[in-house]
């Protein structure tokens, strides 16, 4: 009771000193977040909402949500990301809206399914907005320090797993922190070594000290888990002032931007405020001074994966030589005096940057802050993780961001909610829980990776999802937020109230647009914008008529001011909702089939080797390799046969429990596969 | 209690295979029994649209009473040509084998009228040609079978996917295969780029005219696919019957035996290892049974060209076959019998007759003695000696072959392919409304099709888009 006492104290900034007086004391919370980037600073939030007891350890307080890359948020798939962070109640749409300095749409005219909410952001308001947040929200306590390994035990023998995480020792004081769950999210700081030119460093980010190896050396050594290696990189920031932008394409903002948030009101940048980005290109010099610097640069010659999306600079004229390549120059913010170069990410040495810089027109007599260097650092082979993205040989642990192989802020907030939420019922003896891929893109996200594993780093795309038209930026609050007030448990009452007054009003409007029928005839006389075609035989509902394509919802209202006009501040979303309601219903039966599908939990104590029923022996080892979740994840598996799936199902719903488990006892086990899991049912998938 | 409750769940659905269409509510049917010669052979129909199928075919008067059979024209619901004359039975749901509405056409045996009914069905909305297993698995969902029913269903779905696999098998060594995969590949390629627009089109070079060049592929692909389901009914011609292939090593008697089954020497024969070249295949009835019987040449390292191809296009009939007869000589009994899987074959142990006496009892007992291998029959080729005992073995392998519907029922695998390429084409349709109102649903048009033609050519994943999208533009952002 003291230990947790002493712990709520330190809220602010100020407090770190409280925890070196009281070092090498044992204490005590239910969550521990390791790392203070996207994922961590996410993760915590998420654990405390959730309500649990939570301290989040990050080497510097400072650097908490700082934007250690591009300055830049959303995208084409990744803004849906932002979307579903948001709709679960966390901090990364709201702290976009907060310091974003350019606002825009992306794929404006490919389909609201595709829109790809983007802004350009101001470093510092980031940093301030998620610090100001963590620091001030009840049940989290932030800590400054390095975690030198992690506490581990015998596992709980009622639940899945061959280890038990305790808690965490850290680096300079020897202190021992206890929790139920433990969540990593260490970035590139995973054994991360800095490469520029021929020189290399050990760290995980330009000017913070390295961590630690001790928890590289936990996680392979103590608790065996596959580790593998990804590089990245970062391009050099050059002095605004140097670039001559005369040369250079504008490239405006939108006039109204759209905030990420779906509570937020709207932007913090007034719309006039924003800052324009600036579009160049690169020349064959560019390319000669690759060339020529080869033999200087050692990260480029290391055949480390790397992003195949965003290539260094390097890659890019190697891969593509003799073209022009695309770079844009980035505000760091309103107050900045850097511009941020996206695309030109390399790892030669520094003098050699400069030259290659300056092949460029605009750039020619370019300045630079800081060089590019790349960053080579370990992952944990995500496939050996639940859906919870609790690691499945040791219970309490959780890994989310890069620790799996991912790439993108946004992609790490995901995880990082995600992980959180897990991380926080476990602590609070709560079921976990799954999120499905045909119910959002972090859903997606999470059963690529825990299904399929990763080969380079994993960036999110609209079109890995498969149900993208049902998966839509403008709806992730429906799909997500009112389950997660009522199942998940991460979700405030205010943003609850809104969602649910959105659903009210959405559906109210949708029976109010199908209330309406006219014969088509009357449809011409009424709306002659609409253009409904003469040959049209029937009657034709005004949702039908908005479907058309230049039909908008403010035209139906003014035509039935009555009817329609009360709901016209849902004007976009109704249109929406109308254009993809007759797909959405196609794919609406595919969906059910999967969902079934994954809430038929396969056991995940079941030795398939010696499993009396029908299977081949390729069958048999492929389950016994991959271990799928549920007869979902099984029937996804390559190699995976109809009869399979038939007598994995025959089995799980003709078998009681009880005699399974028998069997297990029963069985000698000579590889002992059994003891990676003792639970049937690791994660109940979150109800539709 | 969360058993019972699954599998209550599991019961409400007609679907949980994921290689299967979608669509609980599709309609299905199938040549259930009476392939080849047969005096009867019987379509069955499952699903809502069963009523409508029944009324398409015979027309709106008289509907059959329940259970009962009737005896009624059959008709091309289109054309209105008379296709046979047959009984038809009308089985209501839930009474009925799957619990849904069913039908059955009880018509005359023979391809024609057989391809000509299932033709026919093809042509009702609603309607497509059954998967493999899919009237059981209907029948198992709607709680129809009983416990031991089940136990067995597995293995009846396997022994369909692979009688499918080879039958696929066959006709995908073809032109068409060739032509089934170019469409694959193209379409895949436009998806490719369409999704690389999607992706990464707003930051990067990814060529103006990229999505021109897909307009251009897909009104391509819609018109080789409308002409080609058009002649489609006259196209390749596929052969019926069970596919029984003689394998083994060289000089082992395999175009003796060959000889002996058809009684006339259709292949040469000769002491000399390795006469026997190319595929020399014979039709064939074996106690009534149609049989399709293709000598190989033997399996040995060689390096004669023109036997090596013979050695190539051997294994590849065994890897299509129903039935393969292993030949082995029995004098030279070789520890390693033959390095293809021997679950669909019979072994034939030739050359009996210059055995000695005790050494044809050892083998015998040895035989009896080894459950685990395959049916085996001690025979001359030379004397005859123990054919009767091979033929019954035979025959009794080629009944359980013939029982099972899908067995190289070429009519129904090219029913099959002519309704996905059905819905691939429509679903380039799709691509083309949406081509300038919402790209997204473009694309899922192009997803479609491409999952259609998949369900011929094998399925294409999200990874494979990816990587032709890395391949071919310079993604930098």
């Amino acid at each position: 009771m003291l230990a947790r006492r002493v712990l709520n104290r330190p809220r602010s900034l100020a407090s770190p000193s409280s925890w070196a007086a009281s070092a090498r004391t044992v204490t005590a919370c239910d969550v521990i977040v390791v790392g203070g980037g996207h994922a961590g600073t996410e993760a915590a939030a998420a654990a405390t909402r959730v309500g649990a007891e939570t301290l989040l350890v990050t080497q510097k307080i400072q650097t908490i949500g700082a934007l250690s890359c591009n300055p830049s948020l959303g995208g084409v798939g990744k803004g849906q990301l932002v979307r579903e962070v948001d709709a679960l109640d966390g901090l990364m749409g709201r702290a976009g809206d907060w310091a974003g300095v350019h606002f825009s749409i992306l794929n404006r005219s490919k389909g609201p399914a595709v829109w790809g909410p983007r802004a350009q952001l101001d470093r510092p308001r980031y940093r301030q907005f998620i610090q100001a947040e963590l620091l001030s929200m009840p049940r989290l306590t932030v800590v400054e320090g390095s975690v030198e390994e992690l506490l581990v035990s015998e596992p709980d023998p009622e639940k899945p797993g061959k280890h038990r995480v305790t808690g965490v020792r850290m680096a300079d004081t020897g202190r021992i922190i206890l929790a139920r769950s433990v969540v990593l999210t260490t970035g590139t700081f995973l054994s991360g070594s800095l490469f520029m030119g021929q020189t290399t460093s050990p760290g995980g980010r330009m000017g913070d000290p390295p961590s630690g190896s001790g928890l590289s050396r936990s996680l392979k050594e103590v608790l065996g888990l596959r580790l593998g290696r990804l590089r990245t990189g970062t391009p050099p920031r050059i002095f605004k002032r140097s670039v001559d932008l005369s040369l250079a394409q504008l490239q405006l903002p939108d006039q109204r931007p759209t905030p990420f948030s779906f509570i937020s009101n709207g932007t913090h940048c007034k719309p006039e405020e924003q800052l324009p980005c600036y579009l160049i290109n690169t020349t064959p010099g560019v390319e000669r001074v690759v060339r020529e610097s080869l033999h200087l640069n050692s990260h480029i010659q290391q055949d480390t994966r790397g992003p195949r999306y965003c290539p260094s600079i390097e890659s890019r004229v190697l891969r593509f030589p003799g073209r022009q390549h695309q770079v844009w120059l980035e505000p760091e913010g309103l107050t900045s005096d850097l511009l941020y170069p996206q695309g030109l990410s390399m790892t030669m040495p520094p003098d050699l940057q400069v030259r290659l810089l300056r092949e460029i027109p605009a750039l020619r007599k370019a300045e630079i802050q800081a060089p590019g260097y790349g960053v080579q650092y370990d992952f944990v082979c995500p496939t050996q993780l639940f859906p919870s993205l609790e690691v499945r040989s040791a219970q309490g642990l959780f890994l989310a961001g890069q620790i799996n192989g991912t790439t993108g802020y946004e992609e790490a907030a995901a995880q990082g909610v995600w992980a959180g939420v897990s991380a926080g019922r476990r602590a609070l003896s709560l079921p976990p829980l799954s999120l499905s891929r045909t119910q959002s893109y972090i859903g997606v996200l999470i059963d690529d990776l825990v299904g399929r594993g990763i080969t380079e780093p994993y960036r999110m795309f609209t079109s890995r999802a498969e149900f993208r038209t049902s998966l839509r930026p403008d709806n992730a609050d429906l799909r997500l937020t009112l389950k997660g007030y009522c199942d998940i448990g991460c979700v405030s009452p205010r943003r609850y109230e809104e969602a649910v007054r959105m659903k009210a009003g959405l559906s109210e409007a949708l029976s109010a647009l199908q209330d309406i029928t006219l014969s088509p005839t009357r449809w011409r006389e009424k709306l002659p914008q609409a253009a409904v075609s003469a040959n049209k035989s029937g009657i034709m509902s005004a949702e039908e008529v908005l479907q058309y394509k230049d039909v908008s919802f403010e035209m139906l209202a003014s035509a039935f001011p009555d009817v329609l006009g009360p709901y016209v501040e849902f004007a976009e979303r109704l249109k929406i909702e109308a254009m993809y309601r007759p797909h959405c219903e196609k794919q609406r039966r595919e969906i059910e089939r999967i969902l079934q599908e994954e809430s038929l939990s396969l056991p995940q104590d079941v030795d398939y080797l010696s499993l009396p029923v029908s299977l081949s022996q390729e069958v048999r080892e492929l389950l016994d390799r991959v271990r799928p979740a549920t007869l979902g994840a099984a029937s996804r598996l390559p190699g995976m046969t109809p009869a399979a799936i038939l007598h994995l199902l025959n089995y799980i719903t003709r078998t009681p429990q009880r005699d399974r488990s028998a069997e297990r006892s029963s069985t000698p086990d000579p590889q002992n596969l059994s003891d990676e899991s003792r639970d049937s049912f690791p994660c109940v998938p979150v109800s539709q | 209690m969360f058993f019972f409750y699954i599998y209550n769940r599991s019961r409400a659905s007609h679907r949980l295979w994921s290689s299967a269409p979608l669509c609980a509510t599709d309609t299905i049917f199938a040549l259930s029994s009476g392939q080849g010669k047969c005096g009867v052979a019987v379509v069955r129909v499952s699903g809502p649209a069963s009523a409508l199928a029944l009324r398409g075919l015979t027309g709106p008067d008289r509907p059959p009473a329940p259970r009962t059979a009737a005896l009624r024209s059959i008709f091309h619901p289109q054309s209105k040509e008379i296709l046979d004359r047959g009984l038809v039975f009308w089985f209501p749901g839930p009474h009925s084998f799957t619990g849904e509405d069913s039908a059955e056409f009880h018509v005359h045996g023979g391809p024609a009228v057989v391809s000509g009914v299932l033709d026919a069905l093809g042509s009702l909305p609603g309607l497509r040609p059954a998967e493999a297993g899919e009237f059981t698995r209907r029948a198992f969902h709607a709680g129809k079978l009983g416990l031991t029913e089940v136990e067995g269903l597995g293995d009846l779905i396997h022994a369909e996917t692979e009688a499918q696999r080879r039958q696929a098998l066959r006709q995908m060594a073809g032109d068409l295969a060739q032509l089934y995969r170019d469409w694959s590949q193209r379409l895949t390629q436009c998806l490719a780029h369409v999704e690389a627009f999607i992706d990464f089109g707003e930051d990067d070079l990814i060529e103006d005219g990229v999505l021109d060049q897909v307009d251009n592929s897909v009104a391509q692909l819609q018109t080789e696919i409308t002409c080609h389901l058009h002649d489609g009914r006259k196209g390749e011609r596929l052969r019926s019957g069970v596919q029984v292939v003689i394998a083994g090593e060289t000089n082992a008697g395999k175009s003796s035996l060959l000889n002996l089954l058809c009684r006339r020497p259709a292949a040469i024969v000769s002491p000399i290892a390795g006469t026997t070249r190319d595929v020399v295949e014979t039709c064939l009835d074996i106690g009534g049974f149609p049989v399709l019987l293709s000598d190989t040449a033997g399996l040995r390292e060689t390096a004669d060209a023109v036997e090596q191809e013979g050695v190539r296009r051997a294994r590849e009939k065994v890897e299509q076959a129903d039935l393969t007869l292993v030949v082995v000589d029995a004098t030279q009994l070789p520890t390693d019998p033959l390095q293809e899987s021997l679950r669909h074959c019979i072994l034939v142990l030739n050359k009996s007759d210059l055995l000695p006496v005790e050494q044809v009892e050892k083998t015998q007992t040895f035989l009896n003695k080894n459950p685990g291998l395959p049916p085996a029959s001690l025979l001359s080729c030379h004397t005859s000696h123990g054919l009767e005992n091979f033929m019954t073995s035979l025959q009794s392998r080629l009944s359980s072959l013939c029982g099972d519907p899908l067995a190289g029922t070429p009519s129904l695998t090219q029913a099959r392919h002519r309704a996905h390429l059905h819905e691939c084409f429509q679903a380039l349709g799709q691509y083309q409304q949406y081509r300038d109102v919402d790209l997204a649903l473009a694309a899922e048009g192009v997803r479609l099709a491409l999952t259609g033609l998949g369900r011929i050519t094998g399925k294409v994943g999200a990874e494979e888009i990816l990587d032709i999208i890395f391949r071919d533009f310079c993604i930098g952002k």
